[in-house]
């Protein structure tokens, strides 16, 4: 009878929580355009059908505008979930918009990389890994560059797209050609005179509304990119787009999940992070999307790895730049490019 | 007190949409932002302390100021013709000519802007005809530098001036004209002795507003000058939204609001004493 009252006990006992966790709704704050688009699909729509529970999707505009928000509803959040880069995730995490979750809270977190894990100052792990590429026109570069000395030859002068710091394609362009030259992304030194010729050949250092849209408006030949969006162009171009990963290198973008500090609805939060990070929601958006899976578990088609960093033949290739540091470099080398790259590009 | 009743909703919609907000971003001016791009909150002059012995301040500064004068001078300038044309048609067409000179404000800034890089743009139309023709091999250069806010800013603060300048110059007495011209005085003379010095406050109001305007403008500096125009409003925005520096963006706001305040109340009084004369 003892055994028979325990068991029933620990049944409903267990079952209590469960049931107490699905239902119910939470806010996800994230970006907008095609990347909502597609993580609704691939992660948000399979884990509301799974739990119940709703998932209101908020346009979060730029990684920055989405720390605005937090700051601004600190004292009374309305979002439980935010999408956002590492660095400003760095930032929310010491500003304490976010809380700090390990594998202790989610133990889907363990099977995160160990980059992954330590992203966004201990709070949010990461969710996605994108990397810089360069976009070109396909059409008119001939043959397809792998380098991004292709940008200097003089018959493209004129037909460049550069994001300039503080933008961060800029400052990973920056690293790329830092590293490139002397093993160092750190040291700039030889990478602004560099800069410095190629500044006459650009177009526009603030392509808008982008440097695909550029290409394909016959605008620009070439531009810097993130690899997601810059294959799913690609494919919507028919192949107009063309992306390379350059010899040079590249630089890791990484987005992290966070749970927001003092969310109203912390389990359904929690239960939503785990979602995301599971082997099954990381796949479906890498195959949708090209952004590189950050679960070791998650095993995507041969196809669609190969057009992510995180194929062998491309992992080799990225430098490990620490977005932290970057902070700290960040407004020194925004001056020299003022002062060195963009004066003397006399258009 | 009727009159300060009847004045309590705009007081307190302008208190909500601007004096509220204005104390917010003061408050956040002086806090700090940490060595790992966090703001802190504090009560510091730091910020400014760093913004105001930045040479780079002052270079955005002067190149604010001058970009916003030439163009507010240029769309002045622009603006009187047409005034003048306005003021001289037949009655009955004033009233379309005025709608048709303000037109482009029915417009959004931001589709106005776009409009000039499809025609200014080094495959737009300009440069299309002028290679067309064999006049240039290569594309002159009209957008994505200086020129291109030059002639984007012009164009979207001549609508402003137009407003300012008819108001003004409906008020001038056309009988003026008239005896000047019956005593023998050409049409220019008659232009430059008597209908341009009648005509000066307007121009220096409608100069006021458009270099007031020029000064805050962002959106034709960002879209139009390729990242090479450096302007205050175009560093807010990258103190704000890239580097997330709120406290710096902020305090450069402050003191360009607090610029603004000071330009204004000085041209109020040197316009005061000029017509205490």
């Amino acid at each position: 009878m003892r055994r028979i009252l325990l068991a029933t006990i620990a049944t409903f006992g267990l079952a209590a929580p469960a049931a107490a966790q699905g239902g119910g709704q939470i806010t996800l704050q994230a970006y907008a355009g095609i990347f909502r688009d597609n993580y609704t699909q691939t992660v948000v729509a399979p884990f509301t059908a799974a739990r119940g529970t709703a998932v209101q999707y908020h346009d979060g505009g730029t990684s920055a505008a989405m720390l605005g928000t937090l700051r601004a509803q600190r004292a009374d959040p309305q979002i439980d979930v935010v999408i956002m880069d590492v660095t400003t995730a760095a930032i929310a995490c010491a500003e304490g918009l976010v809380e700090k979750i390990d594998a202790s809270t989610l133990p889907v977190i363990g099977d995160v990389d160990e980059q992954g894990r330590q992203a966004g100052g201990e709070c949010g792990p990461a969710v996605t890994y994108d990397h810089l590429v360069m976009v070109y026109d396909s059409r008119a570069v001939t043959p397809a560059p792998t380098s991004l000395s292709a940008m200097w030859a003089p018959e493209h002068r004129g037909r460049i797209a550069l994001s300039a710091p503080p933008n961060i394609q800029g400052l990973a362009l920056t690293a790329i050609l830092a590293h490139a030259d002397g093993g160092n992304w750190r040291n700039i030194g030889a990478a602004m005179p560099k800069l410095r010729e190629l500044a006459p050949a650009v177009q526009t250092f603030t392509p808008n509304p982008d440097g695909y849209t550029l290409i394909l408006n016959d605008q620009v030949r070439f531009a810097t990119g993130w690899n997601a969006r810059a294959q799913l162009y690609s494919d919507q171009s028919q192949g107009r787009i063309g992306v390379t990963l350059p010899t040079e290198g590249t630089v890791f973008q990484i987005n992290t999940i966070n749970l927001v500090a003092n969310s109203k609805n912390r389990e359904q939060a929690l239960a939503f992070i785990a979602h995301a990070l599971s082997p099954e929601a990381q796949v479906a958006f890498t195959e949708r999307m090209f952004y590189g899976p950050t679960n070791t578990r998650a095993q995507p088609s041969a196809a669609a790895l190969a057009r992510t960093a995180m194929a062998p033949e491309s992992r080799s290739r990225v430098i490990p730049l620490d977005w932290s540091e970057m902070v700290r470099l960040r407004d020194g080398w925004n001056q020299r490019w003022r002062r060195e790259v963009i004066a003397a590009s006399n258009r | 007190m009727i009159g300060l009743l009847l004045c309590l909703p705009a007081a307190l919609i302008l208190a909500a949409g601007f004096v509220w907000p204005v104390l917010l971003l003061g408050r956040i001016s002086f806090n700090r932002t940490n060595d790992m791009g966090a703001m802190e909150q504090a009560w510091t002059l730091e910020t400014y302390a760093r913004i105001v012995t930045d040479d780079f301040t002052w270079d955005l500064a002067l190149n604010t100021i001058t970009l916003s004068a030439g163009a507010a001078a240029a769309a002045v300038a622009l603006a009187l013709p047409v005034t003048l044309l306005i003021r001289s048609a037949p009655p009955r067409w004033r009233g379309l000519l005025a709608l048709m000179a303000v037109a482009p404000l029915l417009v959004s800034g931001t589709a106005r802007v776009v409009g000039w890089m499809a025609i200014l743009g080094d495959q737009g139309m300009i440069n299309a005809v002028l290679t067309g023709l064999g006049i240039t091999s290569d594309p002159v250069r009209l957008i994505n530098n200086l020129t291109g806010v030059r002639i984007g800013l012009t164009e979207s603060l001549m609508p402003y001036c137009c407003l300012v300048l008819i108001a003004g110059m409906s008020r001038l007495d056309s009988r003026l004209e008239e005896a000047a011209a019956t005593l023998g005085a050409t049409r220019s003379r008659t232009f430059l002795r008597v209908t341009l010095p009648l005509a000066a406050p307007a121009l220096a109001a409608a100069f006021a507003l458009a270099f007031v305007l020029g000064v805050s403008a962002f959106i034709t500096p960002r879209l139009m000058g390729g990242g090479r125009v450096f302007v205050v409003a175009t560093e807010i925005f990258d103190l704000a939204l890239e580097t997330v520096d709120w406290p710096a963006a902020s305090a450069l706001a402050m003191l360009l609001l607090g610029t603004l305040i000071v330009a204004m109340v000085l041209r109020g009084v040197l316009s005061g004493r000029g017509a205490a004369r």
